[in-house]
Formats: C-alpha cells, sequence, structure tokens
C-alpha cells in the first residue's frame, strides 16, 4: 500500500495526503473499476506518443498539426503542454505551428530548462524558416519565468519574440481561459524588448 | 459590512447552529471548550479561507465528518449576499457566493472582512519580524485584494529561487546563472511592489497606532511605527545582484521582503526588547485597531471586529480603554468570565457544548 502512496504522491498537484486519501478511495472500489483504470492508463501509455517534431501528443511519428500542409511553419507558438494546444485551436485565430516544452521551469519540481524541450525548440529554428516565435506559456509565475527565460535565449538570434497579453486571468492556466480571451490575447501579443 | 446570520453545519463542535448577530456588540459567553471561539473562527474562515488560529483545514471538520459548512448571509451597504464555504475531508474545498460556486475560493476574498483580537496577540509585538510582516501583508490583504496575488506571488518566487539555490549547491554553472537571473528578475519586479505597498501602509498606519496607543495604555508614550526594508534605497536588483555570490554560497535568499521589519518602538526604544510587558501589550492592543481603521477607511465600511478573550488577558484599566477605543459597528465578543465592565452588548448569547442557547 506504501508503494501506491508513493507513487500517486508523486503526480503532478498531489500531495502526501491526498495520495493516502486517493489509496483508500481505491481501496474501497469494486476490483472491475480499479481495472478498468489500470488497463487505461496501460493504453495510453501504449499507443500515444509524443509527436517528433512538436511534441505534441500523438498516434504516430507526427501528430495530426505537424502533418497538415496548410499550416504556417515560419511561427512557432510554444506551449507548456499539449492541451494549451487544445486550447489555442479553439480560439481558430491561429494557423501556425507548435512547440510544446512539456512543463515549465520550476526548481521546485526539480524542472531546469534541461528538462524541458529547449534544446529541441531551438533545433527547428533554422531548418523550418522560423521567424516568429510566441510564448504562450501560462500566465502564472513559472510560466512568466519560462518565458523570460527563452526570450533572453532566442532574441540574440535575431527572431522576433512575442508573448501572448495578458488580460488573461493571472495565476490561472491557459486551458481555463476561454476562447475569446485567449483568442484576443493571441491577436494582441507583443514583442518582448 | 455586517453579518446578518451566520450557519454552521458539522463545524468544530457544532452539529448545526445559526446565529443572528446584533448590529452592535454580541457578547458570546460560556466556559473553556464549549465552543465560545469556533463561531469566532467561523466568521473569521469567510473572511481568509484559514483559520485565525492557525488550524489547518481538517481540523475544522466535526470530528468523524466528511464535510462541513460555515454560510452567512452579508449585507454590504444595503447590497445582501450569501456567502457559504464547504470544507471537505476529501478532495477541494469549495466556496459559494449566491449559491454560485466560484470557480477560485480566493475571489470570495474581501466579501467579508474581519478585525481580529486574540489573547496571543503579544506576539505582534514580542515575536520575530514574521509576526509583523504578516500583520502588514494581511491588512494589504483586507484594504485590497489584489495584494493576496502579489503576496503569494512573491512567496513563490522566493521558494523557486531559494530552491534552485540549493539545487545549485555552492556552483554557479551558466545553465542555473540563467534561471537564477530569470528568478531575480521576478522577484526584484513583485518584490518592489511588495515593499512599495507595505511602506505605504506603515507610513498610514503609524499616526493611527500612535494615537490609538495614547487611548489604550495608563500613561501615553511617544510610539514608532516604520518599514525598514535595507534593500529599497538602491532598488531589489541591485540588491540581489549585489548578494548573487553569497546567496550562492550560503544556498539562501538573503535579501528580499522576506528579511524586511516593522521596526515598533516606544519613548524611542525598540518596543520588542525594551518596552515593559504592560507597554508591549497597549502596542499590541493600538496595532490592532489601527488596522481596522484603516482597512476600515480602505474598504468603505469598517470590519467586522472579533474579540476573542482578549478582556482576560488585560487589566481593568485597559479594558475598559480598550472597550472605550472600539469604533462603531459590528462586534463579537468572546468571554469566558464575566463581562468586562462597560461592555453593554445588544446581544448575549451562552455556548454550552457545541450549541447556542438564546
Ligand atoms: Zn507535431
Amino acid at each position: 500500500m506504501q508503494d501506491l502512496i508513493d507513487e500517486l504522491g508523486r503526480m503532478p498537484g498531489v500531495g502526501p495526503k491526498s495520495a493516502q486519501r486517493i489509496t483508500f478511495h481505491l481501496l474501497k472500489l469494486p476490483r472491475e473499476d480499479a481495472l478498468k483504470l489500470a488497463t487505461a492508463i496501460i493504453e495510453v501509455k501504449d499507443k500515444v506518443t509524443f509527436c517528433e517534431r512538436c511534441f505534441n501528443v500523438s498516434e504516430g511519428p507526427l501528430c495530426g498539426i505537424c502533418t497538415d500542409e496548410r499550416r504556417d511553419t515560419h511561427v512557432v507558438c510554444v506551449v507548456e503542454e499539449p492541451r494549451d494546444i487544445v486550447a489555442v485551436e479553439k480560439t481558430h485565430e491561429y494557423r501556425g505551428s507548435y512547440h510544446v516544452l512539456q512543463g515549465a521551469i520550476s526548481p521546485i519540481e526539480g524542472i531546469g530548462p534541461e528538462q524541458l524541450k529547449v534544446k529541441e525548440l531551438l533545433g527547428r529554428l533554422d531548418p523550418e524558416g522560423v521567424t516568429e516565435v510566441i510564448l504562450c506559456t501560462n500566465p502564472n509565475i513559472e510560466g512568466e519565468a519560462t518565458a523570460m527565460y527563452l526570450a533572453r535565449l532566442l532574441k540574440p538570434l535575431g527572431i522576433k519574440i512575442t508573448r501572448i497579453a495578458s488580460g488573461l486571468p493571472v495565476g490561472g492556466d491557459l486551458e481555463y481561459a476561454d476562447e475569446l480571451t485567449l483568442g484576443r490575447a493571441l491577436e494582441g501579443r507583443r514583442e518582448v524588448e | 459590512m455586517f453579518l446578518r446570520h451566520l450557519w454552521l453545519t458539522d463545524f468544530r463542535n457544532y452539529a448545526t447552529a445559526e446565529l443572528a448577530p446584533a448590529t452592535g456588540l454580541t457578547a458570546i459567553v460560556g466556559d473553556n471548550g464549549e465552543g465560545k471561539t469556533n463561531l469566532l473562527e467561523a466568521i473569521g474562515y469567510l473572511a481568509t479561507l484559514s483559520s485565525f488560529r492557525g488550524a489547518p483545514g481538517d481540523a475544522l471538520l466535526r470530528s468523524g465528518c466528511e464535510r462541513a459548512i460555515v454560510r452567512a448571509e452579508v449585507d454590504n451597504d444595503g447590497r445582501v449576499a450569501s456567502v457559504e464555504a464547504e470544507l471537505h475531508a476529501i478532495g477541494r474545498d469549495r466556496v459559494l457566493v449566491n449559491r454560485q460556486p466560484l470557480r477560485r475560493s480566493r475571489d470570495l476574498l474581501g466579501t467579508v472582512r474581519t478585525t481580529v483580537f486574540s489573547p496571543d496577540d503579544l506576539a505582534l509585538v514580542k515575536g520575530g519580524p514574521a509576526e509583523r510582516r504578516r500583520l502588514l501583508d494581511d491588512t494589504l490583504v483586507a484594504c485590497a485584494v489584489k495584494h493576496d496575488a502579489l503576496r503569494a506571488d512573491v512567496d513563490r518566487v522566493l521558494r523557486q529561487r531559494t530552491t534552485l539555490l540549493k539545487q545549485a549547491g555552492g556552483r554557479l554553472t551558466a545553465d542555473i546563472e540563467a534561471t537564477l537571473e530569470v528568478w531575480d528578475a521576478k522577484l526584484a519586479d513583485a518584490g518592489e511592489r511588495l515593499g512599495d505597498a507595505r511602506d505605504e501602509l506603515a507610513t498610514r498606519l503609524a499616526p493611527s497606532t500612535a494615537a490609538a496607543y495614547d487611548a489604550v495604555a495608563p500613561r501615553p508614550a511617544r510610539v514608532g511605527l516604520r518599514y525598514e526594508a535595507p534593500w529599497r534605497d538602491e532598488g531589489l536588483a541591485t540588491a540581489l545582484a549585489k548578494a548573487r555570490a553569497d546567496d550562492v554560497r550560503r544556498s539562501v535568499s538573503t535579501v528580499g521582503p522576506h528579511r524586511d521589519e516593522l521596526a515598533l518602538s516606544v519613548g524611542g526604544l525598540p518596543a520588542r526588547t525594551h518596552a515593559s510587558q504592560g507597554e508591549q501589550r497597549s502596542l499590541a492592543l493600538a496595532l490592532r485597531l489601527a488596522t481596522h481603521e484603516v482597512v476600515g477607511e480602505s474598504a468603505g465600511s469598517p470590519p467586522v471586529l472579533l474579540l476573542d478573550d482578549v478582556f482576560s488577558e488585560l487589566d481593568g484599566f485597559r479594558s475598559a480603554a480598550l472597550l472605550r477605543s472600539l469604533p462603531a459597528g459590528q462586534a463579537l465578543l468572546t468571554t469566558a468570565g464575566a463581562l468586562p465592565p462597560g461592555a453593554v452588548p445588544e446581544l448575549l448569547v451562552r455556548v454550552q457544548g457545541g450549541t447556542i442557547v438564546p
């Protein structure tokens, strides 16, 4: 039982107390419900991988967006998680490509730039002829810090760096912003000095 | 603002309870351990979404219960709102305003405002600087809700920066330096704003505290109150840059708003070390009265006063003086003994074993 508590405690946003609660909840579940959960976890691990180019979730080597020839590859929208792509796509304001960092800089969670897909982003700039990078990380402390880090890294390379406009709920996540607000933030993006 | 009605379900030792406080003074009497303070704690919870006794969330649930509910009807200048906090043993707590759940519980802040006097208030003067920084920050949040996010930002950036320094283990690689620079920029930005807000608040509190001190102390004295933040002269960005080598070597953040002090003095001498116990007690009362006044001015109407068993700690003079000094508005006091002389409650309720007896 301690193993399960420890494993759950490693999940994002789950503290030791919540891990214990979830474990006790799982203990009460009928066996078939527990199996359903276990199978769902294994299935998603086996079938879904990450796109080789942008690290979005994908069922093949390249994701649906990277294989869509109508997308403009000169503009890259940098997000923290694949779910943020869903949020941006819902706005219907954006026709460029994406790059998923798979997180944000957060020493507390042991995440520095080297744990993120930063090198991979740098490697895309020249081959894809990228002219603009939109920093679309979350409007919270870690997202802002990540955007600042990337801006300082990319600015000397002579690429246009923009940050989505403020107006998003501060301290929140992109996924909670409604389409209209996010769409406006994207449209009103400003060049980072 | 004032509280028209309070309902509790499975909160602390109350299975259910209902109280309609007077618009003026309500006295809650009863023996110790019967649940007097729990009533004030429930009201305070709606103001800050935390216990003013510092109790963790699950300590607020009646033993064996999965959920506690604190609900109140609040009158803000004639606008009546129903606010409700649901505390859960498992899962997230929920907050509802006019029966609509709030997406973020913190959005409740500012709806209910309280000023709490507690027997532990002496720590404001005798305790370490953290006590006084908390007083400043709590008062800032009560004055304007935006300060809640500012305080949270500063805390978070500091935790990130200090964690990074610990991970660096005394060595500054190019990678760590690049991220440290980002955290420093973030800390400088948020820290400057918090420092400005605290300094401005201290300037506002100083005359109110001095006046309140003379009202509650047996002997008037020159009371000083000043926000001390050594980094503010050169700016936090510069101060952080200067401290960097030291910070890296020691793996701590040595400069910033988390190291600041609200310096208190009585008769020109530091209150923490040089004032008598009586002077310290008067100063603690004066600080609470001053924050009450300043929050009332900022918010447009005075907060609800919660006086938790304070009179037992005060001599007759200070009790009477405090009662005289209480500004108009809603107040609830608890006492295990007799009412302090001069207290004329509009409503008196007795609490016994988790039941309110009218
Ligand atoms: Zn892709």
